[in-house]
């Protein structure tokens, strides 16, 4: 048993099922990506793991401990998320914002200490953006923006984090600078990282592990070298293609005939 | 070289946060002090003018109880310190109140003022006035009953799996439409002296607050301000978006529902004491962001603000005008140009609204 | 495949509608006429008709004086709120844009305090001239703010404008009422948007306005479905956005001041009737003009009539019945979301 993982899930809004029955083991300390065609429960799937979707059926758990059973406190210690399209208040600067990913670490009358402070600094660190702290966050690049967001998750210094197509609206070199961050976070402190993405090359060069679904259903796990094939992307997204390895990394790549 | 690379940054890096977060703190402290330093001095300023002119000194020793003077004691004691300390608890009120709304439904118009509450208090009251023929605290107290029913009925109409900020923004702007036409109906159904009174109550003024209701505000004070400063670090998380405070551990109805309620109850006193003052709660808090940095969104510095602005009015309405007006009048005719001024002056972007 | 066969569909029944709707609000017209705290007779009230002349008798007097006037200047006001509405909603591409909301009511009622106190009007016939000069005004002074600023008038910078505007005002009209009871009279019936009282005179001073501004309003369908797109995509279709923005504005301020200055503020029905239009016709504002159009009047006479109905021999102001039937189908619009799709 992995550290997150998800019997049975079933997901939806109103009345309508998005993702049914899903069994979903999330590797500790690895990048799992999960990806698929628009509309195939792939967001949904997050949200239910990152327990903005309560289960119809089945259960989501943590460390042994079914989610819904849990405090929201106790979880956002240890579980992080940035949604698709976080909010700003008009104004806000980039320290400010980054401040606010500590709220799980502070209690009723415990306020700011210097674990908070260091934990902000490593946050701005690992994410380059140090000497953006008194710019407001308006007037940053997308790409700068974007990478504030997952300094304010970093600063929340969980365990398992959690990105919603982190990469939208980001040009080709923000979004490799993005990943490659990432990849950074999940070398040098075991982070467990699960990332919904929309981009299967991107996905398989920087993956430990891909999740590709259909219908709300997963079609095919496991690392990309293995999963990634014509067939599948063929069943996945309805694209008939070639699969090469990629120039450079030797991952999967995927060229459309 | 990767480990140097990484550690002089790293230094840097706490400095330059450090220094950011301790200027920001030195700055919300000295604002905040001066502030509070300012409505002191109003507050004082406030009882010493009038027919019968008063040094502070008197006023201070009169007011703490430091000397017997009867004459002294009469005119503050007995005449100015309730309307002081009514526009001090009102402004405080609203200005706490005001805040919380625009920071929690996201948007810098939902004020109180807009979004039903005073509306529901104002359609209670002169149904009381016009119908049943009360006054005095019968009205204040039919004020808050109106603005608590006003904001439980929009919160149960706003809610749908929760209560997201624009529905319930929209179904307040509904509501006001609504209670604003039964009001005017009410109106007219007045005799024109009963109307008058209304039109007054309907213009807010702090001078006509009862000593019972304003002790009822001022413990309410006591209590919820304190609520409303514990609470403001959810206020913050909620700031951002719903998914993003879930994920940072609120329990986002919960805390939602809890400051609405704190602000709820502090605006309904507030109009129980003194009518509907307008643009108070709109203008408190956009007022205390630009003295303390953008999006600082600080209650207690709102609160301040929301106190100076209403005893300056105060000061203007009852002392520097020709004839005495209701409060109301002065806060919305300085009021709106201010607000334009701060819709010329900021590059608003369409969002947020 | 099928949606465009749905969408031709829907265009073929969409002109039928148009002319039930036309029988709907002749019937409404008709109630309107014969409905009321006085009960008139069908053969009375078309003999009275029929002779286009007063015979003398109370009856006939009431229906040509009182009733005919009344029923014309619902049908005008109603059609000119509907279309204002209809326009500034597809302008600003805001779901809630009012003329209301836009401080044209606060902005009518300073004129008329102002022209009773200062310059001693009296009489409805008059003040309606105020009422349209203070509508206009207010309008163009927060489109002119809300215009301040790089980005252009953005609905909410115009939703802000309008507040500040709306409440300035509203401090100048009560200070001066506060002042001087018997302008507070004046203005209070005013305020409650009735029907009642103002027939003849305000008929014949508002309508050559709201006749052609409603004609005018017809030709605005296609420029508001390139609106509707966002501005840079109607620019990119060959539109001069702002010069378009600037006349339906000017529409707008002509239709909704002359209405407001008939019959006093009336809420609602400049908000909601577009988006039951809206429901019925889709995102088309070649349709959602007219039948905004001929919607708004039915609902507005058949509040009217309501009004003259619930509580004889008294009667309900139009805009106290429209503030109670509105307030719900307000609610219904925004909790069941059709709202963001303007």
């Amino acid at each position: 048993m992995t550290r997150l993982h998800a019997e049975g899930l079933t997901l939806g809004y109103d009345d309508q099922a998005i993702v049914t029955n899903l069994d979903v083991q999330v590797l500790d300390g690895k990048i799992t990506m999960i990806v698929g065609a628009n509309a195939c429960g792939k967001s949904t799937l997050l949200r239910g793991l990152a327990r903005l979707l309560k289960p119809r059926h089945g259960a989501v758990y943590l460390d042994g401990k079914a989610l819904t059973e849990m405090s929201t406190h106790e979880v956002a210690k240890v579980l992080g998320l940035l949604p698709q399209t976080p909010l700003a208040p008009d104004g806000i600067t980039v320290a400010d914002l980054v401040a606010r990913g500590r709220y799980p670490h502070q209690g009723w009358f415990r306020r700011w200490t210097e674990r908070d402070d260091d934990a902000v600094t490593r946050a701005l660190d690992a994410t380059g953006t140090a000497d953006l702290v008194n710019r407001p966050l308006r007037q940053l690049s997308g790409g700068q923006r974007q990478r504030v967001w997952v300094a304010m998750a970093l600063a929340q210094d969980t365990d398992l984090l959690l990105l919603d197509e982190p990469t939208t609206y980001l040009d080709i070199n923000h979004q490799v600078e993005l990943l490659r961050l990432l990849r950074k976070l999940n070398a040098e402190s075991g982070k467990t990282i699960v990332v919904v993405l929309h981009d299967l090359n991107l996905a398989c060069r920087f993956s430990d592990h891909v999740i590709a679904m259909a219908e709300g259903a997963i079609v095919a796990e496991g690392a990309p070298t293995e999963v990634v094939t014509a067939e599948l992307v063929e069943k996945v997204f309805g694209l008939a293609c070639v699969v090469v390895p990629d120039p450079v990394a030797g991952t999967p790549m995927v060229v459309p005939t | 070289m990767k480990t140097t690379t990484t550690v002089a940054p790293q230094v840097a890096t706490a400095g330059a946060f450090r220094a950011t977060r301790r200027r920001r703190t030195s700055r919300s402290l000295v604002v905040t002090c001066s502030l509070a330093v300012a409505v002191c001095a109003l507050f004082v300023l406030t009882m010493m003018v009038g027919s019968f002119q008063l040094s502070a000194g008197e006023v201070i020793a009169s007011v703490l109880q430091l000397r017997e003077d009867p004459s002294v004691d009469f005119v503050v004691r007995g005449l100015r310190l309730p309307t002081a300390a009514s526009a001090l608890a009102v402004g405080l009120a609203l200005g706490a109140a005001g805040t919380i709304f625009q920071q929690l439904l996201r948007n810098p118009l939902a004020s109180p003022d807009f979004v039903g509450i005073n509306s529901g208090a104002g359609l209670a009251a002169i149904t009381g006035i016009v119908l049943l023929q009360v006054s005095g605290v019968a009205v204040s107290a039919l004020a808050l009953a109106g603005a608590v029913a006003a904001a439980l009925l929009m919160y149960v109409l706003a809610w749908r799996d929760g209560v997201a900020g624009y529905r319930f923004i929209l179904i307040g702007i509904g509501a006001t439409l609504f209670f604003d036409g039964l009001i005017g109906y009410m109106l007219t159904r007045a005799q024109l002296s009963d109307a008058r009174q209304a039109m007054h109550w309907l213009t807010g003024s702090v001078g006509q607050a009862d000593a019972s209701e304003l002790r009822l505000l001022l413990g309410a004070l006591l209590l919820l301000l304190p609520t409303a400063v514990l609470l403001q670090r959810q206020l913050r998380a909620l700031e951002l978006g719903d998914d993003t405070a879930r994920a940072l551990g609120i329990r986002t109805e919960l805390s939602r529902a809890g400051l609405l309620a704190t602000a709820v109850v502090l605006t309904a006193l507030a109009v129980a004491v003194a009518g509907p003052i307008v643009f108070v709660a709109l203008v408190a808090g956009p007022i205390a962001n630009r003295l303390l940095g953008p999006a600082t969104g600080g209650i207690i510095p709102a609160a301040l603000v929301g106190a100076a602005l209403l005893l300056t009015a105060d000061l203007i309405a009852v002392h520097l005008l020709p004839t005495a007006l209701p409060t109301g009048v002065v806060t919305g005719a300085v009021g709106a140009p201010y607000l334009l001024w701060l819709l010329a002056t900021t590059n608003r972007q369409g969002a947020g609204g | 495949m099928s949606s465009s066969n749905n969408l031709a569909r829907r265009a073929s029944a969409l002109g039928p509608g148009l002319a039930v709707l036309c029988v709907l609000l002749a019937l409404v017209a008709f109630l309107s006429v014969t409905l009321g705290s006085r009960s008139i007779g069908l053969p009375e009230v078309l003999r009275a008709l029929g002779n286009l002349d007063t015979d003398g008798s109370i009856n006939s007097t009431v229906t040509l004086e009182l009733r005919v006037p009344r029923t014309l200047l619902g049908i005008l006001v109603g059609a000119a709120l509907g279309v204002a509405g209809a326009i500034l909603q597809g302008v600003t591409r805001n779901p809630l844009a009012d003329a209301g909301i836009m401080g044209i009511n606060s902005g009518a009622a300073v004129f008329v305090v102002f022209a009773v106190t200062v310059l001693g009007v009296r009489g409805a016939g008059v003040y309606v001239w105020f009422a349209f000069a203070g509508a206009i005004a207010a309008l163009v002074l927060v489109y002119a703010i809300a215009s301040l600023g790089r980005e252009g008038a953005t609905p909410i910078k115009l939703a802000l404008a309008g507040v500040a505007v709306t409440a300035g005002l509203a401090s100048v009209t009560t200070g001066i009422v506060m002042t001087n009871v018997e302008t507070l009279n004046e203005l209070r019936f005013w305020q409650v948007g009735s029907l009642a009282g103002r027939y003849a005179p305000v008929l014949t001073g508002v309508a050559p306005f709201l006749i052609v501004g409603l004609i005018a309003s017809l030709g605005f369908g296609r420029a508001l479905n390139g609106l509707a797109l966002g501005e840079d995509m109607a620019r990119g279709l060959g539109q001069q956005v702002t010069r378009t923005r600037a006349a339906a504005f000017g529409v707008v301020a002509v239709l909704a001041g002359a209405a407001t200055a008939a019959c006093g503020p009336i809420v609602f029905v400049g908000l909601v009737v577009p988006h039951v239009a809206r429901f019925i016709c889709g995102p088309d504002y070649r349709w959602i003009l007219p039948y905004s159009m001929f919607l708004s009047p039915i609902v507005l006479l058949l509040a009217d009539v309501l009004g003259r109905v619930v509580v004889v021999p008294d009667e309900l102001q139009v805009g106290v019945v429209l503030g109670v039937l509105g307030a719900p189908a307000f609610v219904g619009i925004v909790r069941y979301g059709r709202l963001s799709e303007v």
